[in-house]
Formats: C-alpha cells, structure tokens, sequence
C-alpha cells in the first residue's frame, strides 16, 4: 500500500489522479477468522487497527451491514474531550484524547483533528458550582482543564450573547483548550485503510443475522453473505446492540434513542472554538467549510428510524438564537439523526457477554466520537486476551448487577 | 391588620392590545374550582347539578354551560368549573356542600390563572402561531375546550362562539409573557 | 413527529406528550427475595425491540393521563394505543 505523501500526491498528479491505489480492499469473507468485528463504525474499525497493529493480529475481519461509518460515526458533530468527571471515564477518555493527538500520523490519514477548545458555559449559581468541582476533579486527574470569567468567555466568542439582561446570562465558562472536532469520515476512512494494510478484511453490505453458539461459546456467525467462524467475536454496533444480544440470547442495559443534529449555511470564520451549553442546552462549532454545526438532546423514545422529532429540533434552534443571537436569520441547511445507545449510567460498556468468546463494546450514546481510538484501543486488548484490560475492567456489563455505575449523566448533559 | 383584600392580577394595568381582528383582553378573577370525581357516580353528578346547575360534561374537550357557570372538561374525573368574579366562596360553598361525604376533590384555583380572552375574525390565525391544536373548525368549535401548549406555556383553551373568540387559561407567572406573546402574535393582522 | 391517539383527548402533537419508556415491567413482589442478576434485570435491562414496541406514555400537557403505545421502532409507526392496565393488543407491522 502506497503511504500517503507530498511525493505521492506529486507523482499522482502526473497521471491526473486517475491511478491512485484503492484505500482498502473489498475482499469476499473467509470461512473463518480468529476474530471478528461486527460493525465498521469508528469503534469497530479502530478495534480492529489495533488488533492487527497492537497484538500483531490479522486473521481479523470486520464485518458491515451497510457501508463503513454509515452509523452515528458519519453522523455525529465530531466533539472530541475528555473532561470527564470520575477516574474510569478520565482515564479512558483522556487515553482516547492522546491517540487522537497523534492519530493522523498513526493512519497516515488526516483526520483532521483540530484542538481548537471546548468551552462548557455556566448560566446560574448551580452550574458554575458544578462547573468549578468539575473542573478541579478533572485537573485531579491529570487533564487540563480551566475556568473562564464571562469576559473570557466573550474573548474566546465574540458571538456569543453574555449580556447580564439575557434570560441565562452566561457567568462563565469551563474550557479544555486540548479538546476539539475532528472529520468524522476520515476517521473511519483512515482506520479501514490501515488495518486493511495490516491485512483486515473488511467486509461491508454483509448483515450479522444470527450467532452460532455451542456449550455457551461462541463459535462465528451466520451472514447474508453465509456462515462465518471465529474463535472471538467483537460486537461494537452501537445502536444495534440490544438486537445482536437478543440474537445471542442476552439482554442488556441499553436503550436506542434518536439522536439529531443540524448544519447551517456556511458563513466567513467567526467562531473558532466548541461552545456547549447544558443549562439552555445547545452546542456549536463552525466547520472548516464555515457551517455551524449544531445539536443538543435525544428523543426519550426507543427509535431505529435513525429520525428525531421536531419540537427536539425547535428546542435547539430556540437556544441557538438566545445564546447566538446573529444565527436568528440564518438558514439551516441540513438535518439528520442517528440512533444512539444509551446506558443508564451514561457510560459505555466494554467487555464480556453472558457468551463465552463473545464481547461488547457499546453504550457509548451521544457522546462516543470522542472515544473512538481509546475504545479500539481497550477493545482490542479486551479480544486479544479474552480479559477485558484495566482500561476496560470498570466497564463491565457486570456493573448493572454489582451497582459499581459509573454515573456521567453529567458529563452527558449536552448529548453531543 | 388589613380588612380588605384587594384582588390583583399579573395583568392588571395592560389595557386591551392585539389587532383589530384578533382583539386580547384579561378577564381577571374569574372563580376556577378544580373538582375531581367519579362521573360514573350518579351521586356525584346530581350533586355537581345541585351546585352548578348542570353535570359536569362526560365527553372530551367538552364545556357544559349552565347560566352564568361553565364547567370545562379536563380528563375524565377532571374538571374546571368557572363562575363570573367574586363568586368563588360561593361555589366553592355550593359544591361542598352538595357533595359532602363522597369521595371527591374541590380546590379552589382562583388565583392560579388568569384568563386572557382573544376574540375576532384572526383570532384562530393567531392561535395557530403557537398551538398544535387542530382549530378547524371541523374539529374544534364553539363549547369545546383542550388543554394544550400555546407558545410553551401550558394553556386551557375554550371556545365560545364562532367569531371566533376564545378563553384562554394560563398561570399567573406565565400570563404576563404570554400576553405579550400574543400581541405580538397578532401584529400584521387587521 | 407523531400524531399520537390519547385514549381520553384525541389525537394530538407529540409536544404535548412525554415518553417513558418500555411498558408492562412488573415490580418483582418480593424484591428481598431474588438474586442481583434478577434485580439488576428488572432495574436496568431493556428489550429495546427493533420492531413492535409496547411503551408508556403521559400526557402531561394534556389530561396529564398515563397509557401505552404499540409502536414500530423502524417506521415509527403507531399501531395500537391502550390503557393502563389493559393487556398490550396483538399488533402486526
Ligand atoms: C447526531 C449525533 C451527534 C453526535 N455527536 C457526538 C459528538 O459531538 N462527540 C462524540 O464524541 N460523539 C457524538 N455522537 C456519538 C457518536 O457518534 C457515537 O458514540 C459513535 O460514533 C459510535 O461509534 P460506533 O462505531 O460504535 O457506532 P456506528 O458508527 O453507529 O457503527 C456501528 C455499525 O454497526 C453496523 N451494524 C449494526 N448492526 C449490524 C449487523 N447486524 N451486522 C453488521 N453490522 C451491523 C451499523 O451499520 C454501523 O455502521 C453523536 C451521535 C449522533 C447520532
Ligand atoms: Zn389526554
């Protein structure tokens, strides 16, 4: 495979960028593998990277039921942080932040990530005490974090409305200057490749419908394109996830719920930070083509239709308008939704089924883009060792029964 | 110690507002009595009738009108009965007094909402501004009443004739942004 | 966006609803009795079912009355409304 460079877009050039090498092959599956990866999402791909590139496994395939990043991994706003508040999500979350700093090299793909900051507003007496434990327990653990005065924050934003006469005036802000976006698509694009360079067959319009289990072990699993084998199966299906363990025959803690998001018109460069706000419960970021990119809340309802309600999308645009008064006569452009799986604690879920061989990498609701490369990563070590890694260890599906939760509803509070 | 009460409403001071056709004025003070009970009891509904002068209505989004009472259907046991101003201990009396010992719920919500009357040929247009109400009026006429959303306030809407002209009901803290809201609603028609 | 039937209302925008999830989950009777895995199902686990769904429903800016819905989660569709305390209704796609 031809490494992405200065001299290969040159030599390209010559032949008018007709000749250039496909990114991943499109291989027909093998009868069997030593482990397979249901889902070609960011997680699925990225576990499978590290497979190959981490524990030096390739006898690996990832198996698609559409086409790579179809999911909520094409679908999110591209959020990245990791001012988490407990230690399990900080230590996870904040690993996934270090591989994205060095992720572009790694694929040789640019995924475009910016670390352009990722403000969290303050609007009343309860958020900005909220906001200021939060950023001490974050700073407690190693991640940057600091507190901005609303005059800070109107530096960082100028479009931002702080004036003290609005409905919630904002009082202030949490900013991590490391946190960021990046180009959802190239994050999936640039995981295939390079796992499909260390020899990753990635299998996409190819539909998991069923399980074969013996004895209460995995054994592969049944496709439309025919049976597969595995030694150890990886399901990282995000919305999906209650209906592959209904096939394998458990339950889980989760619920799939729609999940929207919107651009707007693309205008001239005037916002270059994430900007979040739970209390009027809105975000934004402005993407490299000018649009805003905007979200906020879940539909409360169970929903694979991958479409959210209206009054979800009024809500979003009312708050804009308060907190960004110039976007009131702007134009949006475009609206879609995913369909997220959400925890009750609001924290993923990484590790063994009730099935002996299978695992589950899922639960990471509105706000799992982030986790992207920390989750394969984890994941990968989890189906390497058939033990989840310390990592992973406190993400057990386990924890419903244990009571060990690790609640981040806050850090959720904006599904973003 | 003060002997007299002076009643007061959120809107006191705001004069009539709205466009020639879709006309806003407060009606302050109307008596509203929250009664809940077993419309399946025909104890009850006698006793509503002793009070009120007529039962209270079994169908949805229905208003049973005797004189000057009106009894608005809320859900199934559910009720507002309203009374021109200053009746409210009246009432209130009455129906505790015909229904005592059933088991039945009388509260007075007099001072919990105001009530806002948007009368004229535009007054449907303006509502449709902010209601997801289906006002047709093949659907919703004159003695009918719903308890919906108007602009995000939580309203009981009750239509009195075919001009049209309608009550609507809204909480005291939410009365003032809501009158404004419908001004503003009804800016551009005449 | 639905159109959701309130068996006491009518139909109405999903606005003036609010959705509370999967419906007809007892209460294990005897909570003291059963084992962590049972309680932590009956807590926790959901069938989150891709296709007909039976869940609960209020209508809190309405008769404030609560009931349940068979619904398809693919299509959204709505396909039966029922009272509390009624036994869901055999519904197809
Ligand atoms: C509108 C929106 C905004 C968001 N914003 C953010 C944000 O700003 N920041 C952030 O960190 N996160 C955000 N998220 C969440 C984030 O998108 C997800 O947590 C993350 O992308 C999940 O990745 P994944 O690879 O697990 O899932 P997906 O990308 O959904 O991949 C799962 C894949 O599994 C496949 N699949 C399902 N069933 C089968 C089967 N039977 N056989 C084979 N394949 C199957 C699907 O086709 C899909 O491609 C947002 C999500 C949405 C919807
Ligand atoms: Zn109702």
């Amino acid at each position: 495979m031809a490494k992405y460079s200065v001299f290969s877009l040159v030599r390209n050039a010559l032949s008018y960028h007709e000749n250039w090498q496909r990114a991943w092959r499109s291989p027909d599956p093998k009868p069997e593998y030593d482990i397979l990866v249901i889902g070609g999402g960011g997680h699925g791909l990225a576990t499978a990277h590290y497979l190959a590139k981490e524990h030096g496994i390739n006898n690996v395939a990832v198996i698609e039921k559409g086409w790579l990043g179809g999911g909520n991994t094409a679908r999110n706003t591209t959020i990245v942080r990791s001012n988490y508040l407990w230690d399990e999500s900080a230590a996870i979350y904040e690993h996934s932040l270090k591989l994205w700093e060095g992720l572009s090299q790694d694929l040789n793909f640019n995924v475009m990530f910016s670390q352009r900051g990722v403000m969290n507003l303050a609007h009343n007496l309860h958020d900005w005490r909220e906001l200021n434990r939060r950023v001490h327990a974050i700073r407690l653990n190693g991640v940057d974090s600091e507190i901005l005065s609303a005059a800070q924050v109107k530096a960082e934003a100028p479009i931002l409305n702080v004036s003290p006469d609005s409905r919630y005036p904002i009082i202030g802000a949490s900013m991590q200057r490391r946190g960021g976006t990046a180009r959802h698509d190239a994050v999936a694009w640039g995981y295939a490749r390079a796992a499909d360079q260390r020899g990753v067959d990635i299998i996409q319009n190819c539909e998991v419908t069923g399980f074969v289990i013996n004895n209460g072990r995995v054994e592969g699993v049944e496709t439309t394109r025919g049976p597969i084998k595995a030694k150890r199966v990886g399901v990282a299906v995000a919305g999906h996830s209650s209906v592959l363990a209904d096939m394998a025959g458990f339950r889980m803690p989760v619920e799939s719920n729609p999940l929207q998001a919107l651009v707007s018109d693309p205008i001239k460069p005037v916002l270059d930070c994430v900007v979040m706000s739970s209390a009027v419960h809105v975000y934004i970021s402005q993407s490299d083509r000018g649009e805003f990119v905007i979200g906020a809340g879940s539909d409360l309802h169970v929903s694979y239709s991958q479409r959210g309600s209206f009054e979800i999308i009024e809500g979003i645009m009312g708050a804009l308008c308060e907190l960004v008064p110039m976007v009131s006569r702007m134009k949006m452009m475009r609206q879609w939704g995913g369909v997220v799986d959400v925890t009750p604690d609001r924290s993923p879920i990484v590790g063994k089924t009730p099935v002996e061989g299978l695992f589950i990498n899922c639960g990471w609701g509105t706000g799992g883009f982030k986790g992207t490369p920390g989750s394969g990563h984890a994941f990968a070590a989890t189906l390497a060792a058939g033990e989840p890694n310390d990592m992973a260890g406190p993400f057990s599906l386990d924890r419903f029964r244990t009571g060990f939760l690790i609640d981040e509803a806050g850090a959720a509070a904006v599904a973003h | 110690m003060a002997d007299v009460v002076t009643e007061m409403s959120p809107l006191d001071g705001r004069a009539g507002s709205g466009a020639d056709t879709a006309v806003i004025v407060e009606h302050p003070h109307l008596s509203k009595i929250n009664l809940r009970g077993d419309s399946g009891d025909q104890a009850f509904m006698d006793a509503v009738a002793d009070a009120v002068g007529a039962a209270p209505p079994v169908e949805a989004n229905t208003v049973m009108t005797a004189g000057k009472h009106s009894i608005l259907w809320l859900s199934p046991d559910e009720w507002l009965v309203v009374t021109p101003e200053g009746k409210q201990g009246d009432m209130e009396v009455a129906l505790a007094g015909t229904l005592e010992g059933q088991h039945v719920s009388i509260v007075d919500g007099t001072d919990a909402r105001t009530t806002i009357r948007l009368h004229g040929a535009d007054s449907r247009n303006v509502l449709m501004k902010g209601c997801p109400l289906d006002l047709h009026p093949r659907i919703f006429g004159p003695g009918q009443c719903a308890q919906s959303i108007l602009a995000k306030a939580d309203v009981l809407i009750h239509q009195l004739d075919d001009t049209p002209t309608y009550d609507i009901y809204v909480l005291y803290s939410f009365s003032r942004y809501l009158w404004d809201w419908l001004a503003d609603a009804a800016k551009g028609f005449s | 966006m639905f159109l959701i039937d309130c068996p006491y209302c009518g139909p109405r925008q999903q606005t003036e609803f609010h959705c509370h999830g999967e419906a007809h989950i007892a209460r294990p009777k005897d909570p003291d009795a059963i084992s962590d895995v049972e309680w932590a199902d009956y807590l926790f686990n959901r069938s989150n079912t891709k296709g007909v769904f039976y869940e609960r429903w209020v209508h809190n800016h309405g008769c404030r009355r609560w009931f349940n819905l068979a619904r398809d989660t693919v299509s959204d569709r709505i396909l039966a409304v029922y009272r509390m305390g009624e036994k869901p209704p055999r519904v197809k796609k």
